[in-house]
């Protein structure tokens, strides 16, 4: 509860330091937009030269995609902290939020929090509606519901596993390349994931579980296909916890070894 | 009940050896070595509830590193460690809620917003009700005389109206201890004054201890009834500030002015049973540097009979001399008289004084 208060300050603050940059607000949300508008049409051409990618139709794969925007929206404005290592490690701003009584974690996202991404996620919810009447399927009470949980699932996943990068800042002096890595790899998981091999596949679904954040819970939704992961679609709360208590622990023993900067 | 109980606290740090070379750097990047760096070994002290207490060594000499572990922003290597009743990096966010930190060097407030929208979020995460923050913010307004900076955005701010502000953020939440890292740095003589009168304020009124780093001597002149030195991460000194200057002081410097020319050779002479030396300025001026083995007023009387004087002025050894002298040596066990700091350094730290004087 007062956490939430918490949120609620902070945003509010958000608000009122970036009243003074309108334009510099209008400009992300339009670079974040164009960005996914990319990883769309990169869609759209994949299937002028193929019908079905891995028994997946187009509006399939767009729907998929759409679903994906929706957690990512959330996940990149909770969880906005790339430049963690950088900002509160090497210039030592984790001295100042570990002499406040609140969890660390918790008041460096507030710090960091960033709503111009959650456009992508109406976005994404409006991408998913035109497939969906696109593919005429019908819509039911629960599906709304089962929405609503597996995208907080996958929110959980998404922070997880970037609460866990970020954590290696306090193992190491500059793990500056493993971002840019996951980065690529969280792509892969908004595609049908029977396309890769056997061993992408087990990564991308047990590992690093993208998967859990795109395709297996957006199959919820869909015809079934012959691999049948949909099965696995209600298991993505699941991860969520399971990735996100391990973020959390990584994080909570990285704190104990920080070591502050200079003077 | 002791505000601060530290004892055998130790914290090391893994430093990674930098081999020189392109080939050193090769090899880093398979194995690398490390050196353990003990930025802070074994100390001990005890700081009772309502103390100002001042902390100073030379940079790098832990300082920081001890009000780190203090606050509970650092884990300790080794050792005993309680503040306020807590052990700070195992309760941090029920411990934090009692304490106050200023970092001179850093920032507390949020750099867009208005002063005010700082207060109010401190407000929220310290949970202070707001009755009691709105009580405590006019009295800190208005002892620092914050009035119409309150709107203003912290970037837009002077250093010294930051550091004010910094002050009051930290006090928001009544804290019992306050730990306050060179809160002075970079600011003006009027500005310092008007901090540690208000330092000194509420300690008297309100109890609170205050825990001060500075390299600055005179905040500590001006608050502290005890010090703490510390030097390589060890304690050097700790006890009040007068004894410092007692045991420390090697002794006083005489400015004769003369009515006639005087040479040093003439001014030896007068001197030779005594184990005092000359310094000359000029013609007419000469400095006479008297340990405090020697009797005073044997020399005084000595030159005063001897020469014709104009004026003649005292200089007591200051703080600023004697902390030096005892960074130099790297040591305050060493008595007064026998630290191995050479005469005319001595001398040369008075004439700077009577530049300033």
């Amino acid at each position: 509860m007062r956490y939430m208060n918490l949120m609620l300050e902070y945003l509010k603050n958000y608000v009122k330091s970036r009243m003074t940059y309108r334009a510099d607000f209008w400009i992300e949300v339009f670079s974040d937009l164009l960005q996914q508008g990319m990883n769309l049409v990169f869609i759209l051409i994949v299937f002028q030269h193929t019908p079905l990618l891995g028994g997946w139709s187009q509006s399939e794969v767009i729907f998929v995609y759409g679903f994906f925007m929706v957690p990512y929206g959330v996940f990149s404005t909770f969880f906005n902290i790339w430049n963690f290592g950088e900002r509160y490690i090497v210039k030592g701003e984790m001295d100042r939020v570990l002499t406040r009584p609140a969890h660390s974690l918790y008041q460096v996202l507030l710090e960091n929090i960033d709503p111009p991404s959650l456009f992508g996620s109406f976005v994404g919810m409006i991408v998913m509606a035109v497939c969906w009447m696109d593919m005429g399927l019908a819509l039911h009470a629960v599906d709304v519901l089962v929405f609503v949980v597996l995208v907080i699932g996958a929110v959980f996943i998404y922070g997880g596993i970037y609460t866990a990068l970020s954590a290696l800042s306090f193992y190491s002096d500059s793990p500056t390349g493993i971002v840019p890595l996951m980065y690529n790899i969280q792509n892969y998981g908004r595609y049908p994931v029977n396309i890769y091999n056997k061993l992408i596949r087990f990564v991308l679904t047990w590992l690093l579980p993208f998967a859990f954040v795109g395709i297996i819970p957006a199959s919820y939704f869909l015809e079934p296909k012959e691999d049948d992961i949909s099965r696995l679609a209600l298991l993505t709360p699941v991860m969520g916890l399971i990735v996100f208590s391990i973020g959390l622990t990584i994080w909570n023993r990285g704190v104990k070894r920080y070591r502050g900067a200079g003077s | 009940m002791l505000a601060i109980d530290v004892k055998d606290l130790r914290k090391q740090f893994k430093v990674q050896k930098n081999r020189a070379g392109l080939g050193g750097a090769f090899k880093d990047l398979f194995k690398r070595e490390y050196t353990e760096v003990t930025a802070v070994n074994d100390i001990t002290f005890q700081i009772p509830q309502g103390e100002i207490c001042g902390y100073i060594g030379e940079n790098g000499a832990g300082k920081s590193t001890t009000i780190k572990m203090l606050t509970g922003i650092l884990v300790p290597t080794s050792g005993e460690l309680k503040v306020n009743g807590y052990v700070p990096h195992r309760d941090r966010e029920k411990f934090v809620k009692g304490i106050g930190v200023v970092f001179g060097q850093r920032s507390q407030l949020w750099w867009d917003i208005g002063v005010i929208e700082s207060f109010h979020l401190l407000r929220k995460v310290y949970n202070v009700p707001l009755n009691d923050f709105n009580r405590r913010l006019d009295q800190l307004v208005e002892r620092l005389q914050l009035g119409e900076l309150l709107n203003r955005p912290v970037r837009k701010l002077s250093l010294g109206q930051r550091m004010r502000c910094e002050l009051v953020a930290s006090l928001l939440h009544n804290p019992a201890i306050v730990f306050l890292d060179e809160p002075t740095i970079g600011l003006d003589i009027v500005v310092k004054t008007e901090i540690r009168d208000f330092l000194l304020e509420m300690n008297r009124q309100e109890g609170t201890t205050i825990l001060l780093t500075t390299h600055d001597l005179q905040d500590i002149e001006a608050l502290c009834s005890r010090v703490i030195m510390l030097d390589d991460g060890s304690i050097i000194y700790d006890g009040g500030l007068e004894e410092l200057k007692t045991t420390w002081s090697k002794g006083r410097e005489i400015q004769f002015q003369f009515g006639e020319s005087m040479s040093v050779s003439r001014l030896e002479q007068l001197t030779h049973r005594l184990n005092v030396s000359w310094t000359r300025e000029n013609e007419y001026t000469a400095k006479l540097f008297v340990p405090h083995e020697v009797n005073f007023s044997e020399a005084m009387g000595v030159v005063v009979g001897g020469a014709n004087i104009r004026d003649i002025k005292i200089f007591e050894t200051n703080t600023d001399d004697i902390v030096r002298g005892i960074y130099q040596t790297g040591s305050a066990d060493a008595g007064g008289g026998q630290t191995e700091q050479p005469q005319a350094e001595a001398q040369q730290a008075g004439e700077k004084e009577s530049v300033l004087s």
